[in-house]
């Protein structure tokens, strides 16, 4: 989520996820536009306060009491992207990775000769940028 | 293999459309013999207008979106940020910074980035928006999510 595997982030990329968190809450639960950006200009005034404290700890502690609160506030059916985790439409299209192809068999692949044709040529290619990037390997078989 | 799935969807996106053309003497059909065994000719008119309601072929199909290039993704990126009140259109152009360049602070670029995800339909990661800080980045984003390259 936050981007880092440590899970430290700066104040401000915590206080940007927070405060999108919060606008999608509120898109959650007034589903009329003009009722939502009142909210969200609310919801702005109290972000900008947290932001204009100079004191790294009394931030923190604004910036948890809004997460607090926005745990307390969650919508029961939030909405969700089509293509997100949750969403209608999530995992719909599954896009088979490329390495499959190279296991079809011989007879599927005699349909298309010439595309095979060329794919093992880039394969080669492949190989051989490879080597010249990285270095031949000094495996021995035993 | 992603342009051959293309292919096939662009293909019963092209058969749906025929068929849809095709049910219109079915539709007809159906509506007259409703019609003659009504048999008042004021009845007539209301299954007429709904036959030719449904025979309007269809723009969109509702699996796919319609297809995008990355010049029509410039134009939609441009045309939310022109939108974005805080921003001034004059000053606005691919390569300039939010925040250097057009004086955005760290909660405006969330509000850009909301905006951004409304307008394409996906989510956009945290990790990946805080990267995202020009318009260009964004165009180029959105173009390799949906696998546009020209």
């Amino acid at each position: 989520m936050s981007g880092s595997l440590t899970g430290l982030i700066t104040h401000t990329r915590r206080i940007q996820i927070v405060y999108k968190k919060a606008l999608r809450s509120l898109e959650d639960w007034y589903d009329r536009r003009e009722v939502y950006r009142y909210h969200a200009v609310l919801m702005r005034q109290r972000f900008e306060e947290v932001v204009s404290v100079n004191d790294p700890r009394i931030a923190k502690d604004m910036l948890s009491k809004i997460e607090a609160e926005l745990f307390e506030n969650q919508h029961w059916h939030p909405r969700k992207f089509p293509e997100s985790p949750g969403g209608v439409a999530y995992g719909r299209e599954v896009i088979p990775p490329d390495w499959v192809v190279d296991h079809w068999h011989p007879l599927e692949k005699a349909q298309y000769p010439e595309y095979f044709a060329r794919r093992e040529e880039r394969k080669k290619e492949y190989v051989k940028h490879w080597a010249q990037k990285y270095g031949t390997s000094s495996y021995v078989p035993h | 293999m992603a342009g051959l799935a293309k292919n096939v969807r662009m293909l019963t996106r092209y058969y749906s459309s025929t068929s849809a053309i095709m049910t219109r003497p079915v539709v007809k059909t159906i509506s007259s013999y409703n019609c003659s065994r009504r048999g008042s000719p004021v009845k007539n008119a209301l299954p007429l207008v709904s036959s030719q309601r449904l025979v309007t072929p269809h723009e969109r199909s509702y699996s796919s979106k319609p297809p995008l290039t990355l010049k029509l993704i410039k134009e939609r990126v441009i045309l939310v940020l022109n939108l974005y009140d805080k921003i001034n259109p004059e000053k606005l152009s691919l390569d300039s910074h939010f925040i250097n360049d057009l004086g955005l602070d760290s909660l405006d670029h969330v509000e850009v980035i909301m905006a951004i995800e409304d307008e394409f339909g996906f989510e956009i990661p945290d990790a990946d928006a805080e990267k995202l800080l020009r318009p260009q980045d964004i165009v180029r984003y959105v173009g390799d999510k949906e696998d546009i390259y020209e």
